[in-house]
This record gives structure tokens, sequence and C-alpha cells, in this order.
């Protein structure tokens, strides 16, 4: 054969393979019209764990809610739905929000077990079904009730105020501790701060590592500070941070700690 | 030719990875509606409800919800789950739908 006639074989190979890349995936590429909630956009994936920690609050279903998160394929979905809380919290979402997500954290970790899902294959237009029926047990009778939430009708009173000396803090905080009546730490109870030019709220759950009940607020020095909790019956007024030493001598600025708890009775 | 179209069909496909709800396999997006209707029976906010919906697509959110019956009956949902997403159907169904433009 020629060289030209080789020239011409490459040439009309080459153009048959980038014709073929071309109707492949320009004009008609392969669909995924069967996607997973683990392959949608940051913003859907974040509108859906919302939407999953709302269903959780609403019927109390722990093991539904795992499964869907699952489904989700996050790392750590204790740390990540505390974070979505804040950021939502931050956005001027609604607070339900906020509160649900802080629950569902909570209660996972509390709780924590394997959300290593069953691998979806990822994004591949499968046909192989991979059906959320371990989610719909049939069952007659709602689910256990959740960890304890703050529903219940009793309000929470102060019942110590600590003051932190932390050199590890590396701010000052108005840190809270709610507890129910049996001494359990309570997700999603709200905080009200107020401060001469500003105020704020805060809600429990958001750092599940450090308990459900936990929250913190960073304070600026040389404000005062008032604290209430939405559901307390009381109003501390005064916050400042105070002036700790640390090992060498050295001063530094410490938080406070407030300790809630339910009353046994409303 | 060919081998252009294995490339990009089968060994390089395009990759969706950033997709949307609308895109849900059907049992996901069964599930999306329950959540709906979960969170419904509790806050009652019938517009939250539609604007989540409304993430599935352009079509009326009660055809969403429908589908998601419809899905239910065949894969076997339990009846409070099968409850909960008719009661979501019923009071979508209770909105009097929206004038079409150019109507007189």
């Amino acid at each position: 054969m020629s060289r030209l006639g080789n020239f011409t074989l490459i040439f009309g190979l080459l153009l048959g393979f980038a014709a073929g890349l071309f109707y492949s995936w320009t004009i008609n590429p392969v669909e995924y019209i069967d996607s997973s909630p683990d392959s949608l956009r940051d913003d859907f994936k974040s509108d859906y764990l919302t939407l999953i920690a709302s269903a959780y609050v609403a019927t109390g279903d722990v093991e539904r809610a795992r499964a869907r998160l699952a489904w989700v394929q996050i790392t750590d979905p204790a740390s990540t739905l505390g974070r979505l809380a804040q950021n939502r919290l931050a956005a001027g979402r609604p607070e339900a929000e906020a509160r649900a997500l802080a629950q569902l954290a909570a209660m996972l970790g509390e709780r924590p077990s394997p959300l290593i899902a069953t691998p979806t294959p990822h994004g591949a237009a499968t046909t192989t079904p991979l059906p959320p029926s371990p989610t719909f047990t049939p069952t007659t009778t709602p689910s256990p009730t959740p960890s304890p939430t703050a529903t219940a009708s009793a309000p929470f009173s102060l019942t110590a105020k600590d003051e932190i000396c932390d050199p590890a803090l590396h701010e000052t905080q108005i840190q809270i501790l709610v507890l129910d009546a049996a001494g359990h730490g309570v997700p999603g109870v709200e905080a009200f701060v107020v401060w001469d030019t500003g105020q704020s709220t805060f809600f429990t759950g958001l750092k599940p590592e450090l308990g459900p009940g936990f929250a913190d607020f960073t304070m600026q020095e040389g404000v005062t500070y008032s604290l209430q909790l939405i559901q307390g019956n009381g109003l501390e007024t005064g916050i400042s941070s105070k002036t700790c030493t640390d090992g060498d001598g050295e001063p530094f600025a410490g938080s406070w700690l407030f300790t809630y708890q339910q009353s046994t009775s409303p | 030719m060919l081998l252009g179209l294995l490339f990009g069909w089968v060994i390089r496909p395009v990759e969706y990875i950033d997709t949307a709800p609308e895109a849900l396999r059907e049992d996901f997006r069964s599930d999306y509606v329950l959540m709906v209707a979960e969170a419904y029976v509790v806050d009652s906010d019938l517009e939250l409800a539609r604007y989540k919906l409304a993430s599935l697509g352009s079509h009326p959110p009660l055809n969403y919800v429908i589908d998601a019956i419809d899905f239910g009956v065949e894969n076997g949902f339990n009846q409070i789950d099968l409850q909960t997403l008719n009661l979501l159907a019923v009071d979508l169904r209770s909105i009097p739908p929206a004038p079409e433009i150019g109507l007189q």
C-alpha cells in the first residue's frame, strides 16, 4: 500500500473516531435519568439532607432516617448535618430546618452506627434495582421515639453557672448544656443572646461530638450579654468574659458554662 | 466511528455528578415525595410541600404524589406511608388549578 493510502486510512480512522466521540458525547450522550441521591448537586444534596431531617422529626423513625442518609453516602453524617444546620441558620433559612438537622445530628452522635451504604453504582445508568425497600418494612405501628427532644412542656431551669478557664479554647464562649429531667442532653433547644448592639440565636445539638445538649456562642471581649433559653424560665444578665491565668501566669479570657435542666413536672 | 462510540458511550461516557432531584430513579423519587408528605403531616405547610415537590420537575406537584402512591402500591409500601401520601394528595387536589394564560 502506498504512503498516500496509509495516510488516507489513518485519516479516515481518526475522522471516524472523532465523529463517534462527537455523537456519543454531544449529540446523543448516555442519559442518566435514574440517578441516586449521592449524585445530587451540592445544593440539592443539602435540601435532600434537610428533607431527611424534617421527615425524621415528623416520624421519629430512626432506622428510616439512617437508611436515607446511607443513600446520600456522606462521610461523618453527624458533623455534616451539624455544619449544614449552622450554614442554613446563617443563611436565614427557617429555624425549624436547623432544629430538625440538629436533632438528627444529635441522634447520630449519640448512637453512632455504620452508615456505610451498599455502594450504589455511582452515576451509572443502571438497570440493577436498588430498591429502598429496607425502608418500607411493613409495619403497622410507628417506630420508636428517637432521642429526647425539646417538645416536652416542662421548662428548663438554670441549675449551674460555671466559669471555664481552658487555655485550649481559643475564643471566649457562652456555653450551654441542656438536660432533660433524666439528665440526658436535649438537642434542638434554642437559646437567645442579646447585647447592646445586637442579638442572636443558637441551638443545642449542632456539635454532636460535644453532646446533644451542648451549644456555644462566641463572645466579644468587653461586651456584656444576656442569655435566655426560649423554653427556659429565666434570664441571665451581665455575662462577660472573665480573666483567667494559665500555668505560666499569663492572663487569658475565660468562658462561661450554663447548665439547664428540665424540671420533673410541668 | 465505532471506536469513537465505544469510547464515548462505554469506556468514558459523559459523567453526571451534579444531578437534580428530577433525575432521581423512581424509587428514590417516590421516597423523596414520601419525605415531603411525612413533613407535611406535621407542619401542615402546603406551600412548603409544593415548593419541595417543585424540585422534581415542571409537572404539577400532585402528579408526583400520585406517581409515588402508584409506586408505593406496586412495591408494598405499608399502610401508614400510603395514608401519608394520600393525605398530601388530597390536600393538593383541594387547591384550585391556576388559570391558564390566555383564557378569557
